[in-house]
Formats: C-alpha cells, structure tokens, sequence
C-alpha cells in the first residue's frame, strides 16, 4: 500500500512560496559572501598594484631570510607529580549529577587531562534510564544538560565575589555578611533564603544549620516555572504536598491534557525513556496508545497516535467531561457543570471508553498549573485505578517542590518590613516573577541582600553582594530526585575562578566552616589536593555517615561516588486515601469557560530554553525548536485563521495585549497545530543581563526575543500557564526568524514512512511494502560489503517510532565534534553547521474527527495541482462549519537525519580533488585538508547534509560564541579537528570514536565487542532511537535491526545504498 | 653537528678517566675492598660527604659505636624494636626513611667498609675537575655554516674569474714581448672574455642556462627546505632543552627502558614526556657529585629547582610550596589535523621506539631523526606487515589470509616476490584518509 500521505516541511511548502521556490533552486540561497570573508580580519587585501609589487619583492626577500629562520617553538609542560589516575591522551569519566534543572538526572562526564569536556547519561540513575532498574539501563540526557558543559566555560561568569557591583574578596563578603546576619537575627527581623527546588540531603541540613544558627531565618523554595497546582491538589487530595512518580512505560493508554511530558513537563529524560519502551511495535507486547490534548503543539503532542487541539482555557471543563464519562461508567458522583464539554467528534467520549477499558493501565495528565484541575485529574486517575499502578505517591519525586504562594508571602513581608535580609540561591525573581519590577524595588529596601548567582544576571544586579556559587561540574553535592533514590555530585574540575559553592557560603556565615585553604600547588595545576580538602566534602560524609553507618564507611562512599547513585529497593506501592468530592466544583470550571471569538494566550516552556535561567549557552539558543525549528527568539504561534483574519503572513509582528500588560512587535509564526483560539509564546527569553549570548542591558546587547514571565501569574494561589482574554493586533514591525525548517530540504520526495499499528500487525512490512525499485549500479560491489568480509561494516538504525524529536542529539554530536555556532543571522542564510538535524514532517491528519474511522477525505493524493491547497481549505472549510480547522489537525514525523554514508555515495565522485572518499568500513570520509571547497559534493548531496564553513569561526570576533575565547576553547574536544575557513564538513559516524573502540579492541587483542562503539547521538538519545553498530558482526543489534520489516533506506530509488535504515513509523491509531 | 656532540662526549669521557687515574692509590687493602661493597650496598642510598636518600656517612665511626654500627646495618628494625634510643633517633632524624636490612654482610665486610668511610672521612672534599668539552657550548646553526661557505665559494669564484682574466692578459702581452701576433679584436663578448678558455669556447645560451639552472636548484632546495619547516617538518631539528638530559647516558650507558619514563607510550596517544616526580625515583639519590666537585650535578639541580625540592631534607618529605614546571620545548610536532596514536604503534604494531624516532639511546640531545611527513607515513605502512596471528582482533583477516595462500599459493596478493607472507598495513584500511584525518 501506497502511503497516501503528503507530508510538508512549512507552510512555504505546502503554499509553493515563491521566496522558498526560488531559495530551493539556487545553489546558494542568499549571495556568496565574498566581501566580509574577505573583510576577516587576517585576510587584508586592500592594495594598489604597487602595493601588490612591493609586498611581492618584500615577501621573495622575506622568503629567502625566513629559510634561516626554524619554525615557532612549541612547548611541552609535564605534570611535576602526575596524578596517579591521569594518563595524558586517555579519557577519564567520573559520575555525577546534571545540575542543568532540578530534575537532577545522573550523568557521565568525560575529563581530558582534568577538563570536563562531554556529559552524558549514567544509565545507572533512575532518572536518566527512566526507572529502568535492569543492569543493562542505558542514561540519556536532554539537550539543556548537553549543553550545560558549556556553561561552566562560560567566560562571562563571575571571578570574584561582588560588593555593591564592584568586584571584592572573599574575607571582606564573608566578615560583612556575616556581621549583617547576626545583626538582623539579633534585631529580630527576618531573613530569607529563597532556593529553587532543593532535594540535596547536604545542602538541605546547610540550610538547617543556617536556620538553627539564625534564629529569624526561614527557607522558601520557588521555581520559575512550577509544578504549584499539582503540589496543591495533592496536599488537598491526599495530605501530600508532592509530586508522585508516573510510570509512562506501565499506561497501555497515556492522556495528556497540554502536558508536554516529553519535551519540558516535570523529568523530561525520566519520561521519555519510559515512554518508549512502550512504543516499539514488538510481538507479544502491546505497544500503548498516547492522545493528547493542546493548544500549543508541543513536542509531546507531535508524537501522540491521536492529538486534538483544545482550547487551553476551556480545559476545565473538558476534563469535567471526561471525569462524568467515567462517573458514569464507574457509578460515581458527577461534577455539575452547566456547560457541555466535548470536543470534535466526540473524541472525549471516545477517549473514556479507552480509558475505562484499561483502567489500572492508563494514566491522565494535565499540564495545568490550577490546583482545581489538577484535583479532577487526581479524581479520574483515582476512578480508574491507576494510583499503585501508573503513579505512585510512596516513591515520589523531589524534583519540584516549590507551591508559588510562599514567594508572593516573601514579597509581601519584605515590603512589610518584616524581612530584612534575603538570600537568592538558583532563583532570578527580579526576570522571571510576574512582580519582577517589584521586587527590584523591595530588594533596594533590605538591609542584607545576597546572590549566589554565577554570573551578574537581574537579581544579582539588584543585591548588595553576590557570591558566585560553582557550576556543578566544580562541586560537590548530592540529591535525593525520588524518594530514598540518591545520587551524588563530584567535582571534575578545580573552579575556574574565584567562586565558592553556595552551601559553603551559607555555612561559612552560619557554622563559621572556613574558605578551603587554596593549595598553591592547585594554582600552578600541578597537584591538586584541593578537592580532598573541600570543607563541604566533609560536611556532605558526616552526612552521609549517619545515613551508610561507620563501619566501611569511607569504601561504601566512595562506591556511591563510583555509581554516582545509591539506589534502594522501591518501597511497596499504596493505593492513597482519597475522599475529595469534586461534584460542587461545577460552578468554578463553569467560570472558566472562554467566551466566544476570545482568544487565549497559552505560555510554555521551550526544549531548549526552558526557564531561561541557562540564556547565555548559545547551543540552547542555536537548537532548532523541534516543532516550530526557529532558533534564537520566541515567537507567537499564530493558528492559521487567526492570522488570515487579522492579514498576519511570516515575517510580521503581532501586539499582545492582556490583564494590563503588552507586548509590542513580537515576531508571529504560523504554526500548523495551534488550536484555533489560542496563540501560544515561550516562556525563558528577554533576558537583560544575562551576557553577550542572551542579552544584556549593561552591555547594550539586545535581548534574544521578549520576556513573557509578566503574563505568568495568577488570581488565585498557583499562577497560571493560561492567560484568558488577549488582544491580539498586527504589529508594525516586521521580523525575519531564524527557522531552519526549509532548509536543506528533499522536497517532493518519499522520505519517511508510516502505518498503523493495526496494519502493522497484521503485516510487519505494512507502509515499508513498496516494491523494491530496479538498482543498476556501474560499481562493483567492494570486497568489504561482500559475504564473508574482514572488516568492520558500520551502519546506523534509527526507529522513528522511538524518536521524539527532542534535539539532544543534534547538542551532543555538535559538542562532540566541535561544530562551531553561527548565530542568528548566518541561520537566517541557511548556513547552520549542525551535522544531524531533526526534519520535522507536517501532514493533514484525518481531521481528528473520529478515533478509528476512516475518513474519505484524506484518502489518496489529495494536493493536486489542479486542486491547489487553497482549494483545499475551501472544501475543508465547508465540510468542518469552520475555517482552517484543518491547519489545527496536524501530525508530525520527526526523522533525524545526517550524512548517510552511502556505499555508493554521489558526493565523492564529484569531488576534484579526492577529498571525500570510501573507506573499507563503508564509511564516507571526509578530509579537511584537501578539500578545497568547491561545495560540488554538498551540491550533488541527495540528503544535504554537507556543512560548508564560510568562515573561520574560531578566533572570529564576528562569531564570539565559545570558540573565541580562551576559555571556551577548554570544551573542544582534542581529538576532533578544529575546521578552518573554506572547507566541506559533516558527520563522520563519530570516526574517533571508532577508532578509539577499535584500538583499545586490538590492545586487548579481541574483537570489537558489540555496542562498545557509539556514536555522540547514540550515546545522547533519551530515546534509544538511534542504533549503531557493525554489520559484518551477523549477532550485532544493528544487524538484528537491519533485518527488522520496519527498515528502509530513505530515497532508496537513487541506490546510493546509504548506511543509516530508518524503521518505518507505526502510529497506534486506525487510519494513516 | 653529531659529529660534534660525539667528539664533545669523547672528551668528557676521557677527562673523566683521567680523574680516576689522579686518584691516589689506595693503600689499606680493606679500604679498598670496603669501597666494593660499599659501592655495590650503600652507594645508591649514602655519600660520605653528602647526603643521598639516607644521611651522609662522613665520620660515621666518631659519631656511633662499631658494635651499635654493626647491629644497625645488618637488621636496622630490630634494633629499633628493641628500643635503642639512639636507632629510634636515628630513624626519625630520616623522616622514617626505611632502610634494608644486611644481614648478609659479614662483620668483616661492614668493617670493611667503616675502613673505607674512614679514609674517605679524611679526605677533603674534591677540587672541581671540569672535563674538556663537558660544558656544552651554544651551538651555531648548521644553516649560517652554510651560508658562510656559500659565501667564500662566491667569492672565491670571482677571484678566480679575475685571476683567470689577468692571466690571459699577461700571456698575451707575453706573447706580444715574443713577437707573436696579437689578436688585437679579442674574440667573443665581454663574458667570453672574462671566463677561461674551455668554458669560454662554449655557447653563451647554454652557459647562462647552466649557471640559472645550478642557482635555480641551489635556490629550490633553500626554498623547499624552508617550504618544509613551514609546514612543520623539521627533521633534524634539535633544540636546547631546558634541562640537558642525556638519553645516551640513561637510554644506553644505563640502558634504562624507554617505557620506564616514557611510560603512557603503551596505552595513549600520547608518549607523555614523564612528570619531574619519575626523574626523582633515581636523582633523590643519583646526584652525579663525583663529577662535580661534590656538588649536585646543575643539571639534576633543575630537577630540585623545578620541584622545589630540598636535597639536604630527608627524602620522603613532600616537594615545596613554590615549584616551577619545566617547559621542555617540542621536537616533535604533528599537524593537528594529523591524528596520531602511540599506543597503535607500540602496544599493538610492536614496533620499536628507534622505527620512528631513530637511535635515540645514542643522542646526547635528542633530535628529530625522520622526517614525519604524510609519504613518510604512507611508505611504512605500506611495507610494515600486520601481527595478524597473534592478534584475535584479526582472527577473521588471518583466517581469510590462510584461506587465500592455501588457494593461490605463491599468487597470493598476501605474498611479496620473495615469497613471504605479508600482510600489510596499508591492505587493511592503513592508507585511508579517516584513520588519520578526522
């Protein structure tokens, strides 16, 4: 069966934009960039022919003199007492814990000659195997903890501490804050510590001491981004104020109302791989089936069998629906609304009736921040049985704790004067709280107000002093993410500056533990006994003593630092108490309902982003949204007939006005997907001071996009993600975004597949059964990919049912390969330097009318010429009672895609001089130093995958990312080449990887085992979507994989015979 | 410059036998058996006049009673079990240095030697004797030498141009004195006749040609030697070391395994010039005063400098405070595109050190003995075979090669026109780009 999907990459692809016809067919798609290559600063070539002949008779004599002259001398410091640990070219990896959110996922990192170069997952942390308790767990990690490396290399962080912004020292911060502590605690007046979500045993009894010691003092834990409504209802339902574990792998049927667990919503990493472990269509296991309902389309909603767009403000009484659905079934007692809630095509009901058939194996989610809602999801969830089965209150999670209430109570008191000091530890409220402007002016009323930030950002700006807490990387600490599941932090490198861990700081004031002694030794990098005699080190073992117990105590600990986890047996899992009656809740949902033709604004949380709090890493800013693919700014994602109605096309602003508060000229997409009646806008951006990436006002450099946190507040306790009532007018301004989403495009051909999992099983080649096309070839097939071959054959398996799309790939491999950043106006050229990238497929889904009904309409080839898309959207129009409904019903195929090492590959018989050619392991090398960048290969590239380099990103000032400084040099990895101007790259199926499996195989005189070779994406997938491997090995996992039904090769009609199978999609829906 | 360094060396050598020579004999005959086995036990731990790992032992006879002596050496812990304040105080004194015990000695030999301690004790320390030639001198670049000859050879040849004119002249007016006819029209140009008589009866054209070619080749060697330097190839290139260590005396004279100190060569990429605290294993003792006066060798003297470390401290106390690394400059430099690993070489090719890096044992100061270009590269794994047999990493190669010798015989592609079987490196992927570019 033929797919009868089209699928398309943007809007400018469906409509045949001209803009995007016309780049399509140009070599380049804006003109080459001759005059600022030539106008580098090392490339002067501004002379007259007398110049010309002077520099020539100059550089002859030059020439001849310089023959007597050696080449420049090159020095070789070694160690004076070498590390006993530490061979100089060997990698190191040590455990420890990502500190990029507080998630707090356990991660590997990887240490050149003691510089921290690469993290990835520890598959022996819950979190980041997603509670996979078996010895073969893999650990992946997301994008933001990929990139967090590169904040520790950050130059722009703090080297000293500050005193009323001026840089000071450590003896004078320590005597003055000490003396203002004991002063306001002596006058009675009350000091805050304000922390985001803490689960560190250690740092929690710091905090302790601190309070002990301080009598006034009191500890508030805030995020900027919180999880208060689930917190709430839990502390009404069950007297519990936390968040349980949810077991996505354990749901046959996943629910999620706008939460989007797979892409930001709680434990990202933890959710994702449990997620798919369930969604790999197999025999003898049945694979779960995930409806979502949105607004925004999230990343999570991409990947959803069935996904209805629902208006964010009505969702209320949408779960109101679902629960009386099940009321009724189970005999329970209804909520009385007045308004009916249901959603096209009865999708409400339908989706009852599946949860009701699999109650105890179902879960229902809600990303709302309203407790209210969070209890009606805590009441169907109690309904069908799932509490003990898909979540669980016994093992809850630590990782968010912070109810938003206690921090309006800290604003009030400061203004009151009943707080005289406050201490912000991982919290910006001045940026990211509703009342930032407030609490700017409160924090000029304290008499003591200190910052731990690690760098000058809103809130330190606004404090007395600042002292300049570590990156994670340099210190040490533990965590507690789950209940009585611990994991551990250790220092990989000595702290590049003059910083000091926060909970030092707090018990240097408090318990008077002293500054560590700097080890003179450590400063010159010799020896370093620096870290052995971290006072917090000791601290955090007399900690832990009372928790391992004397005996062995010093080898258990070091064990636990080893694992970089200390995991216990899961405490038996209760069903909870529950007697919440929620049928007088009617009256309030009913309140809720939006009123006709309004238009709600939805926030959330970008992928990369998040929060905002990490907006000076220019990787999070340079990864592609994996929905929208715009990089560097937030937007607002328009629906498509909100933007014909009001004339909006790409390129423009929008205002947005609502509850007092607007925003003026903020760019629009038009984003296929967006529930009509909404737009949404990314929480995490406009930041004034967080550096020369983000954004800073002191620098005058402009913030990256707008800063929406003044619309995230709330009437009642929680704030909420949802602000009813926008003004939405065109803007005057119009604005070019960064999206990728077009670029390097295959348009028009066949390159991912899909079926249903009801085909699927009745046929496992079912969407992957075209007949083979007719190969003829003028090679001969090479000895290597013969039967019976020595060598190794590498290849490559990506399951897109596993994918997500999540983009933490697309960091991991760029950091592993030193692939330089661009910035926002090269990406605008298309000239992204990404090796992998994620295409995302936009299709016509089947008007998410009916759950398992075929509809007639989206049979066969329906974009025809003669019928034109907007033909299309007339009929469609009509047929649905309302315009561009169709634009709302979108599903999305997400297929990572790099260099596929074609066996027969076009690039390297074009090249003139030899530069790309085969090795006998089937890979397409790539060698810099002969290419001479003629771009003939990235031209003849059937998949576009080659990168070019216009210029020299390292030592650019026109590009100062992390390659121009330094000290943002340390996070380049030493075995990978560091490309110049001028000449073709792309992925190399992380060749130094294999040659550093391969080696150390052949040290040991054996084989290259399976799986001990993986690439940077392999290793970083939270997914385990990308296999890789050899294929001359008959028992490898990639060769089990190449032999899958599910596998194709994409645009196998051009018989390059590439080395990456893509296994077909298989969506747990009726039709395609 | 070789040339010269083994000259400088043979001095140093025979100034060092002349310093044996000038020793008074030696007049106590267990005195002299006393300095055998002092020097086979003690040496390596004890000076007279100076301190080595243990203290110095000048006048050791005064200060201890011979029967406390002997109880000492043979089982020095014993001693100090038993409770002897003075072993206690002797041993604290050291920082808890341990010292073996000898029992194997007889008390004769220990007497033997406390006769030797005794007349060494006597004596002065010694007057410094600076071997001939043991002070390296600056050397001069071998490129001015050239440009100095090139120089006189110039010069030289304009003399001779002269001479060669002048000489005509006279025998002409020689010849004119004699009555002979004078070719009043000298023949041929200026040039013509300028130069000898041979070389002036050949074609100008062809002359010139040959004088621009003869410049045009010296010119092009210049010119691609520096080409060469430029890129980074630099064989030949031997700087001044910070310190002037000698791997002939410890590679060779004491034939000291290069993986001794060289000791990542087996397992990294990189051979790792060793940490300062690796010299120290030896030179915490080995100081070379003999051959300074009594005094630390300058050059271990950097050792000490660099660790700040204390020679007159017992010798397990931890370095100072204030150290200063050794910045030892780089022969050896690949391109960083170039990715080069030495574990490969060493630990799984087995090659030796010298295949790349040329008789280092017998350099007094290294230099870059190949020229580490890509076709240098490219040629020995061409011709260097693979130890496919006792390797199970190519158990699958191996079996391929046996499979295609027992098919074709003496046609295999696996063996050279000698017959032997050879499995190269380059026949298994050793000649592509990504195994050393990427």
């Amino acid at each position: 069966m033929a797919p009868s999907v089209k699928y398309w990459k943007g809007e400018e692809e469906l409509l045949r934009d001209q803009a995007f016809t016309t780049a399509q067919k140009n070599e380049f798609a804006e003109d080459l960039p001759l005059q600022e290559v030539l106008e580098e600063s090392n490339f002067e070539l501004n002379s007259s022919r007398r110049d010309f002949l002077k520099y020539f008779g100059f550089s002859v004599t030059a020439v001849t003199l310089a023959s007597c002259f050696k080449a420049p001398i090159r020095n070789a410091v070694p160690y004076l007492v070498k590390p006993e640990e530490i061979t100089p070219g060997v990698p190191l990896y040590y455990s420890s814990t990502c500190g990029g959110c507080s998630t707090a996922c356990g991660v590997e990192v990887k240490a050149r000659e003691g510089r921290p170069i690469k993290l990835d997952g520890n598959g022996r942390s819950l979190i980041s195997n997603g509670n996979d308790r078996s010895a073969e767990a893999k650990g992946g990690l997301c994008a933001v903890g990929q990139a967090s490396i590169l904040s520790l290399y950050d130059n722009e962080r703090l080297a000293n501490p500050l005193k009323k912004g001026s840089e000071s020292d450590w003896t004078t911060v320590d005597a003055e804050i000490s003396k203002s502590l004991n002063d306001l605690a002596a006058a009675g007046s009350g000091i805050a510590i304000v922390s985001g979500s803490l689960h560190s045993p250690s740092t929690l009894k710091a905090i302790a001491d601190f309070s002990s010691k301080f009598s006034t003092a009191r500890h508030i834990m805030w995020d900027a981004v919180s999880y208060s409504g689930i917190l709430e209802a839990n502390e009404t339902d069950f007297g519990k104020k936390l968040i349980p574990s949810y077991y996505f792998d354990k749901a046959q049927v996943i629910v999620s109302f706008g939460a989007d667990f797979l892409g930001t919503w709680i434990s990202p990493v933890e959710f994702t791989k449990a997620y798919v472990r369930n969604r790999i269509p197999a025999q003898g296991k049945e694979m779960s089936k995930h409806i979502q309902f949105e607004s925004n389309l999230s990343l999570t909603g991409t990947n959803a069998d069935e996904r209805f767009p629902m208006k964010a403000g009505n969702e209320g009484i949408y779960l109101a629906a679902l629960y009386n659905k099940i009321a009724q079934a189970k005999g329970g007692r209804q909520i009385q609304v007045a308004t009916s809630g249901e959603l096209a095509g009865n999708s409400l009901a339908q989706t009852a009736d599946l949860l009701l058939k699999n109650a105890g194996k179902s879960l229902v989610v809600s990303g709302s921040n309203d407790p209210k809602l969070q209890m009606i999801v805590n009441g169907i969830n109690m309904m069908l049985g799932n509490y003990g089965q898909t979540i669980d209150l016994d093992n809850y999670s630590n990782q968010f704790k912070a109810v938003d209430r206690d921090m309006d109570a800290l604003l009030a008191d400061i203004n009151a004067g009943k707080v005289g000091g406050v201490i912000f530890y991982n919290v910006n409220p001045v940026y990211s709280h509703h009342q930032g402007k407030a609490f700017k002016e409160a924090i000029g009323k304290l008499k003591l107000s200190v910052s731990f930030a690690s760098s000058k950002d809103e809130t330190a700006s606004a404090c007395a002093y600042v002292c300049p807490d570590n990156h994670f990387l340099e210190s040490w600490n533990d965590a507690e993410p789950k209940a009585n599941q611990y994991q551990f932090t250790q220092p990989v490198i000595s702290p590049v500056f003059n910083t000091r861990q926060a909970q030092l700081s707090l018990l240097s004031w408090s318990v008077g533990i002293q500054n560590p002694e700097q080890d003179p030794m450590a400063d010159k990098q010799i020896m370093n006994q620096r870290f052995q005699t971290s006072p917090f080190y000791t601290y955090m073992q007399s900690v832990w003593q009372e928790k391992l117990g004397a005996e062995n105590f010093q080898t258990h600990f070091n064990q636990c630092l080893h694992d970089g986890v200390l995991t216990s047996e899961p405490k038996p899992v209760m069903v909870p108490a529950y007697a919440t009656d929620l049928s007088s809740m009617g009256s309030y949902l009913d309140s809720t309902v939006s009123k006709e033709g309004q238009v709600d604004l939805v926030l959330y949380q970008k992928v990369g982003l998040r929060d905002g709090s990490m907006a000076n890493n220019p990787w999070l800013h340079e990864l592609p949204d994996p929905v929208s693919k715009v990089c560097w700014d937030n937007y607002v994602t328009l629906p498509k007939a909100l933007a014909v109605s009001k004339d909006i096309n790409l390129g423009d602003t929008v205002n947005i006005k609502a509850a007092g508060i607007s925003l003026n000229n903020v760019p629009v997409i038009i984003q296929p997907g967006q529930a009509n009646g909404t737009i949404g806008l990314a929480l995490g951006y406009g930041r004034t001071a967080a550096g020369k990436v983000g954004g800073s006002a002191e620098k005058a450099i402009d913030s990256v996009g707008v800063n929406a946190y003044p619309f995230f507040q709330g009437s009642n306790s929680s704030r909420s993600l949802v602000v009813r009532g926008v003004e939405v007018s065109k803007g005057d301004a119009s604005y070019t975004l960064a999206q990728t989403q077009t670029h390097h495009t295959i348009e028009g051909r066949n390159h991912v597949r899909e079926a249903t999992y009801a085909d699927w099983k009745k046929n496992p080649k079912a969407g992957n059964d075209e007949p083979k096309p007719h190969m003829y070839t003028v090679w001969q097939t090479p000895e290597y990919r013969r039967k019976g071959a020595t060598g190794h054959l590498w290849a490559m398996a990506i399951d897109l049912n596993a994918c997500t799309g999540c983009g933490s790939c697309v960091v991991s491999c760029s950091i592993e390969n030193n692939v330089p950043i661009v910035g926002r106006k090269e990406i605008i050229l298309r000239r992204e330097m990404t090796w992998i990238r994620i295409d995302r497929y936009y299709a016509f889904s089947n008007d998410g009318v009916v759950i398992g009904k075929t509809n007639e309409h989206f049979e066969g080839p329906y974009l025809t010429k003669e019928k034109g898309i907007a033909a299309l959207d007339k009929e469609l129009a009509a047929k649905q009672g309302a315009a561009y409904a169709h634009y709302e019903n979108v599903k999305v195929v997400h297929q990572p895609m790099m260099c596929q090492h074609c066996g027969q590959a076009p690039c390297e018989t074009v090249c003139p001089v030899l530069a790309t050619t085969h090795s006998t392991e089937g890979l397409n090398q790539m060698t810099y130093n002969r290419c001479i960048g003629t771009k003939y290969c990235g031209n003849n590239c059937p998949y576009k995958v080659r990168r070019f380099n216009w210029y020299r990103f390292n030592n650019n000032s026109n590009f100062d990312y992390h390659f121009n400084n330094e000290l943002g040099k340390m996070v380049i990895n030493p075995d990978v080449t560091v490309r110049t101007r001028g000449v073709m790259e792309k992925c190399s199926f992380c060749i130094q990887k294999i040659q550093e499996g391969k080696l150390k195989a052949k040290r040991e005189k054996r084989s290259v085992n399976d799986g001990e070779v993986k690439t940077a994406c392999q290793r970083a997938c939270p997914a385990n979507a990308i296999v890789f491997g050899d294929l001359n090995d008959e028992q490898s996992e990639i060769s089990k994989l190449y032999r899958n039904e599910r596998g194709f090769h994409v645009l196998e009609e051009l018989n390059v015979q590439s080395s990456v199978k893509y296994l077909t999609k298989i969506r747990n829906t009726e039709t395609v | 410059m070789r040339v010269l360094h083994q000259l400088q060396s043979k001095f140093r050598l025979a100034g060092f036998v002349a310093l044996i020579a000038a020793f008074p004999s030696l007049n106590a005959q267990d005195a002299k058996k006393g300095k055998e086995i002092f020097d086979a036990n003690c040496a390596s731990c004890h000076g007279i006049q100076n301190r080595g790992a243990g203290p110095a032992l000048k006048d050791v006879h005064n200060r201890r009673s011979e029967e406390w002596l002997l109880k000492w050496i043979k089982n020095n812990e014993a001693l100090r079990k038993s409770g002897d304040a003075q072993a206690i105080q002797v041993f604290n004194d050291n920082g808890g240095a341990i010292m073996p015990a000898f029992g194997s000695l007889a008390d004769a030999d220990i007497k033997d030697i406390l006769g030797y301690i005794k007349e060494e004790s006597a004596k002065a320390p010694k007057k410094a004797v600076v071997a001939p030639g043991g002070v390296d001198k600056k050397d001069e670049t071998p490129d001015s030498t050239l440009y100095v000859l090139l120089a006189l050879i110039g010069l030289f040849l304009v003399v001779f141009l002269l001479l060669a004119r002048v000489k005509r002249d006279l025998d002409r007016l020689a010849a004119a004195g004699q009555g002979e006819a004078i070719d009043e029209t000298p023949k041929g140009n200026f040039i013509q006749r300028l130069l000898p008589g041979p070389l002036a009866r050949m074609n100008p054209v062809v002359l010139t040609m040959f004088a621009l070619s003869i410049f045009g080749i010296l010119g092009f060697v210049q010119f691609y030697e520096y080409g060469l330097s430029e890129v980074g190839v630099q064989k030949g290139y031997a700087p001044d070391q910070p310190i002037n260590f000698s791997h002939k005396i410890h590679a060779d004279e004491y034939a000291i395994d290069c993986k001794y100190c060289h000791s990542t060569a087996d397992k990294s990429k990189s051979a790792s010039i060793p940490a300062l605290n690796t010299c120290m294993n030896c030179h915490k003792s080995v100081q070379a005063r003999d051959k300074y006066d009594g005094e630390i060798s300058p050059e271990i003297k950097k050792i000490y400098t660099a660790l700040d470390y204390d020679p007159e401290k017992p010798a397990n106390e931890a370095y100072g405070k204030n150290p200063r690394p050794v910045r030892w400059v780089r022969i050896h430099n690949l391109p960083d595109h170039a990715y080069f690993n030495h574990s490969q070489h060493v630990n799984v090719a087995g090659l030796t050190c010298q295949t790349c890096h040329g008789p280092v044992q017998k350099m007094e100061k290294v230099q870059q003995w190949s020229q580490l270009t890509m076709g240098w590269c490219i040629n020995c794994h061409r011709e260097t075979g693979i130890q496919v047999a006792q390797n199970d990493y190519y158990e699958k190669l191996h079996e391929k090669v046996k499979a295609d010798i027992a098919k074709n015989g003496d046609k295999s592609k696996y063996k050279d026109k000698n017959g032997r079987v050879v499995v190269t490196a380059g026949m298994n992927g050793g000649l592509e780009c990504s195994k050393c570019h990427y």
